[in-house]
């Protein structure tokens, strides 16, 4: 018997690095436990749990298409690298919680081999006793025995010399360093005539009880000083010789009971993934640390950011975005500022911003520009997302005033790659504003610029591309507040149904009075509160030990939005739509406050 | 994977066997139920008789079905009058078998976020992907789950159906293994049309998936409906069949549910209050 | 117009109308219920096919039955690139017609455990999986040195042929007969390519790849 628990400790190779051909999925196995290993287009090689955990199915059979994987039952997408949710097409609205994350296994490429494991520890499996300045891996042949049945027949196929006199192979000596690796070596170079001699490494792939494959790879020939013909014939040669094995093993063991199956243990999903979400689930809080990976200008005024997690562990990988997203960062002078995140679908290991110097900065801009140097460490939230991109409209419209393209980047990025129609309006004071350009022009959806209009030629504009409503179309919009207006103002004369128009704001521009008081009933801690005047409740909720999940602090991002379960709340945000502030449900509690004397909120 | 089953639950269901109109009269016919070998036999007057060796089983003929049980028969086969209204057409779409348990393929039955993925262009399609919410309840006195203002986009909702509509369904599970959905018929709306699924767990992680139609519609032929059936019930079978683990885990931590499956969280609920096991990972107490 | 005699849930019938569509050629489809009606053993049918068996395809005056048979007149009646059955190449027709060959026997068996679990027919399902994963042995390690020289089809083409079309439909609906295809990663990958010609149609039980690189 093999040693099962040992063997979960160790890697294994899983695949040939060749068999990770771009947008396919291979479906691999060690000791029971099925993998989909894909390589994404940036080349990363990823190894998940085989099975979707929405309702357990082989992902295998889902599609790689390039940055993410999708379910093929429901559609669910799973970024490239983190293997988090991104999208759940039965809900567009909701941006799936980070914590909806497959099971990921390492996985490490070397000797044109992949090697995973269930949990391996240590460095890779180094060959020591041969040549790996070149590599060349043999086809790969599954056997229906166990990795021990077939150490000897194995070895013995390479040793025993034929009776036959023209048996001119090379003599091997062979080595098992452990129980899944055999080194052949050439004992005698001298008998091979023309044909390339190689020392070869065989490691036994532990697949399943009663299955072995049997990954094996010439070392040191040079393919590029070697012709073509003859390594095929080589390889064609080992390939027959390994098959005649397994033929013989196989039928040598045909009577015997086939061994069960290695049941693996699949872990249980946490907690929170059992449950069913809330309709917002804003995530946690616990900061992260990025480092500032690169710095590049994109116009006199605007910097890109590239912020990268602090080492290359699988464990520091960043959280999974979706378009809209933004971040929270901590910037060097104190100031906490929200940017959003311009990442394409999949792009997971690193988080991209692109932030205009503002004139009439207050601290946070200007301490990005002048103070931000490459390498320095910062923290930043987990991703947040109130401005959740909907992917089941018949067609998308986007529209950015100035830096506002941000968000509507990521977005019309994300609509590019699954090819749903879309465009994207960017309006501009001047050309120098236009950013990312070729990159827009060469994606699938309209691109149409609007530079240097006046505002009542904006609002001409706004109103013919508004002109015509459809409840199967939505607007996605973002910019400085006047244009903001303009264009809600228009959709909303133009008869667009409400639920079919987003945005999102820069910042607040109202001014907020905070010169009421009231009291607070928090229903589910059993708390009463008061909040004076001068005081926002976010904070009075806060000073009284009740964590809520905040960002901007100015009623404009969304994220400590409260639910109201009795009270008339004060609105003072630009977060909430007019009827969703009608409906009195809920409130931003950064800066709204009570009309009623009390407020009972679902806290 | 024939082990006997020693689940009480299952032991005392009713479970179906065949199409009465498949069965070719006066000849002894076999099928496995619940890991058993049964034969079944139906004579001149339509009458099935079915045995375990030579032991005669119970047996209730009802919706185009032969059924019976291998132990005592806990209470009647559930009701369906829609299939008794005169001016139905009642059709046996067809009997497939399928490498899955019979809690997972009820589950798949009663989902609707996989249409648009899995039936694409008839029952579904992109980018109409939204799930809207919709009632569940477990009804105590009927001991079965009713899921009500199921509303779905379908490009082709049935056999009769031309061009894209907001479908109206209603998911009746009225046993186990067994479930059956109502939704607006394209040819009469003020009618509802009928399409059940009657699962004969062959082992724990195999299945005849038995399906009748009961619909008013003038128009398609009987091998229309059926073809429909087929095309729908083979697209649903590469999914089912890639599912692991086959059966279903009702652990509440095994999979993650979203709101779109209120109704197979309290499918699964249901089953662990049962204390079903045939085709379930039970939970851990 | 030509008719095809076509059951949706046969891999015989997939076979010509993926042919059917990858050549753009506009043809009517007359549904004969194999399962469970059996329509195909019926004196009707009997009468234009007294084999029994589907797929079957008029064209005018001449009909024909046996899939494999029916794909090479449709590539070599219309297809104008000459490419899905290469006539003009005595060698290259010759390995087609080897894999079509081998098609056939992925269909006894592959097809045949599908048969019988699916569809309850009387053979020995164990018996023809033995077989499928004898015959999927050969067709990975084939496919896997054809990779090796820059050849993505079946046969020696450089574009697909009528072997590709052939060989594929049992082999995707595989795993319905208890055949996994875990073991045969060149024919994974293969079927993706197949599933990425212009004009490829899915059936229920074979689902559309992604899009490629």
């Amino acid at each position: 018997m093999i040693d099962l628990e040992a063997a979960r400790y160790l890697w294994h190779p899983i695949a040939a690095s060749s068999d990770l051909v771009p947008r396919h999925v291979f479906h691999a196995q060690i000791l029971g436990r099925e993998l989909a290993l894909w390589r994404a287009d940036d080349d990363n090689v990823n190894a998940w749990e085989n099975r979707c955990l929405h309702r357990g199915v082989r992902l295998s059979i889902g599609i790689n298409d390039g940055t993410e994987l999708l379910c093929q039952y429901h559609g669910w997408r799973y970024a490239n690298r983190t293997a988090g949710c991104t999208y759940i097409p039965a809900h567009p609205a909701d941006a799936p919680a980070r914590t909806i994350c497959n099971n990921t296994y390492p996985a490490m490429e070397q000797y044109g081999l992949v090697w995973s494991g269930e949990s391996p520890e240590g460095p890779l499996p180094v060959l020591s006793t041969v040549d790996t300045s070149f590599f060349t891996p043999l086809r790969a042949v599954t056997v229906n025995a166990t990795s021990q049945d077939l150490l000897l027949p194995l070895i013995q196929g390479y040793t025993t010399r034929l009776p036959a006199s023209d048996d001119n192979r090379p003599r091997y000596g062979a080595d098992t360093p452990d129980a899944f690796t055999i080194i052949l070596r050439v004992a005698d170079r001298s008998q091979t005539g023309s044909t390339p001699v190689a020392d070869i490494a065989f490691f036994l792939q532990p697949v399943d009880a009663g299955r072995t494959t049997i990954r094996g790879i010439l070392c040191g020939i040079d393919e590029h000083n070697t012709d073509a013909q003859t390594l095929n014939d080589l390889l064609r040669f080992h390939n027959r010789l390994l098959c005649t094995i397994r033929d013989r093993l196989e039928s040598t063991l045909a009577d015997a009971p086939s061994p069960a199956p290695w049941i693996p243990i699949i872990a249980a999903v946490s907690e929170n993934q059992a449950s069913l979400p809330a309709m917002s689930d804003t995530g946690n809080s616990t900061p992260l640390r990025i480092r500032v990976a690169s710095i590049d200008s994109l116009s006199p005024t605007v910097r890109h950011f590239r912020f990268e997690p602090l080492d290359d562990l699988p464990e520091s990988q960043l959280p999974t975005a979706q378009p809209g997203a933004h971040i929270d960062v901590q910037l060097p002078n104190g100031l906490v500022r929200q940017y959003s995140l311009i990442n394409g679908p999949g792009e997971t290991d690193h988080y991209a911003i692109a932030v205009k110097r503002e004139a009439a900065s207050r601290g946070g801009s200007q301490a990005l520009h002048e103070q931000l140097r490459v390498g320095d460490l910062l923290a930043s939230s987990v991703p947040r997302n109130n401005f959740t991109l909907r992917r089941d409209a018949e067609h998308t419209h986007l529209i950015a005033g100035g830096i506002g393209l941000t968000p509507l980047l990521a977005m019309a990025r994300a609509l590019h790659h699954m090819g749903r129609p879309y465009t994207l309006h960017h309006f501009a004071a001047q050309d120098t504003e236009l950013l990312f350009q070729s990159e827009l022009q060469a994606m699938s959806g309209e691109y149409l610029c609007h530079v240097g209009l006046t505002p009542s030629q904006t609002a001409a504009t706004m109103a013919e591309l508004l002109a015509t409503p459809d409840a199967h179309q939505h607007l996605y919009l973002c910019g400085p507040a006047p244009m903001l207006q303009c264009a809600r103002d228009t959709a909303a004369a133009c008869q667009w149904p409400e639920h079919t128009v987003h945005f999102e704001y820069f910042s607040n521009p109202e001014a907020r009075d905070d010169s009421s008081a009231f009291e607070v009933d928090l229903a589910r801690s059993g708390l009463s509160l008061n909040v004076p005047a001068g005081q926002s409740l976010l904070s009075v909720l806060r000073e009284n030990g009740v964590t809520l999940p905040s960002s901007c602090e100015q009623g404009a991002c969304g994220t400590c939005r409260v639910t109201v379960l009795d009270g008339t709340p004060d609105h003072q945000d630009v977060y909430l739509s007019e009827s969703e502030k009608a409906r009195g449900d809920c409130l931003m509690s950064c800066v709204s406050r009570a009309r009623s004397q009390k407020l009972t909120l679902d806290l | 994977m024939s082990t006997p089953c020693s689940d009480p639950v299952a032991l005392g269901l009713w479970h179906p066997l065949a199409a009465i109109e498949d069965i070719p009269p006066s000849s002894d016919q076999h099928t496995r139920l619940l890991g058993q070998a049964l034969r079944y036999r139906k004579d001149a007057g339509n009458q099935v008789a079915v045995f375990d060796g030579d032991r005669p089983l119970p047996v209730t003929q009802a919706y185009g079905y032969v059924w019976t049980c291998l132990g005592t028969p806990a209470r009647p086969l559930f009701d369906l009058p829609e299939y008794a209204e005169p001016d139905r057409r009642n059709v046996c779409a067809a009997t497939v078998g399928v490498r899955v348990s019979a809690p997972r393929a009820v589950e798949n039955f009663l989902d609707m976020g996989h249409f648009p993925f899995v039936h694409t262009g008839i029952l579904g399609v992109e980018p109409h992907t939204e799930v809207r919410e919709y009632q569940v309840e477990l009804n105590e006195d009927k001991d079965e789950i009713l899921a009500t203002e199921c509303i779905f986009y379908q490009p082709q909702a049935a056999a009769g159906a031309s061009g894209g509509i907001m479908a109206d369904y209603i998911y009746r599970v009225p046993h186990p293994y067994c479930s059956v959905l109502y939704k607006s018929c394209p040819t009469d709306e003020s009618r509802l049309d009928v399409i059940a699924l009657f699962l004969q767990p062959v082992d724990e992680e195999t299945v005849r998936a038995h399906a009748l139609v009961s619909v008013i519609d003038t128009q398609s032929s009987d091998l229309d409906i059926r073809l429909f059936q087929q095309t729908i019930f083979s697209q649903d079978k590469p999914i089912l069949e890639n599912q692991l683990p086959k059966r279903l885990p009702l652990d509440p931590r095994a999979e993650t549910p979203i709101r779109a499956d209120k109704v197979a969280i309290v499918y699964r609920r249901w089953l662990r209050a049962k204390g079903l096991q045939y085709g379930v990972i039970p939970a851990a107490a | 117009m030509i008719t095809l005699y076509d059951y949706e849930l046969s891999g015989n019938c997939y076979k010509i109308r993926l042919l059917l569509s990858m050549l753009g050629i506009r043809h009517e489809k007359h549904a004969i219920e194999f399962y469970p009606a059996a329509e195909h053993r019926k004196e009707a049918f009997l009468a234009i096919n007294p084999l029994g068996e589907l797929p079957v395809l008029q064209d005018g005056e001449l009909t024909l039955r046996d899939s494999q048979a029916i794909l090479v007149y449709l590539a070599s009646e219309y297809d104008t690139s000459g490419n899905w059955y290469p006539l003009q190449d005595p060698r290259t027709l010759a390995t087609v017609t080897q894999w079509l060959c081998f098609a056939n026997a992925i269909t006894a068996s592959a097809g045949g455990a599908r048969l019988a679990d699916g569809f309850f027919h009387p053979l020995d399902a164990d018996a023809c999986r033995s077989e499928a994963h004898r015959l999927f042995r050969v067709l990975d390690e084939h496919l896997w040195f054809q990779e090796r020289e820059r050849q993505d089809w079946v046969a020696t083409t450089a574009s697909p042929s009528i072997a590709d079309i052939a060989c594929f439909p049992y082999i995707m609906l595989s795993e319905e007969g208890g055949i996994s295809r875990i073991d045969y990663p060149a024919i994974r990958r293969w079927t993706d390519r197949v599933k990425r010609i212009p004009g490829f149609i899915p059936m229920p039980g074979v689902f559309p790849a992604g899009p490629g690189l």
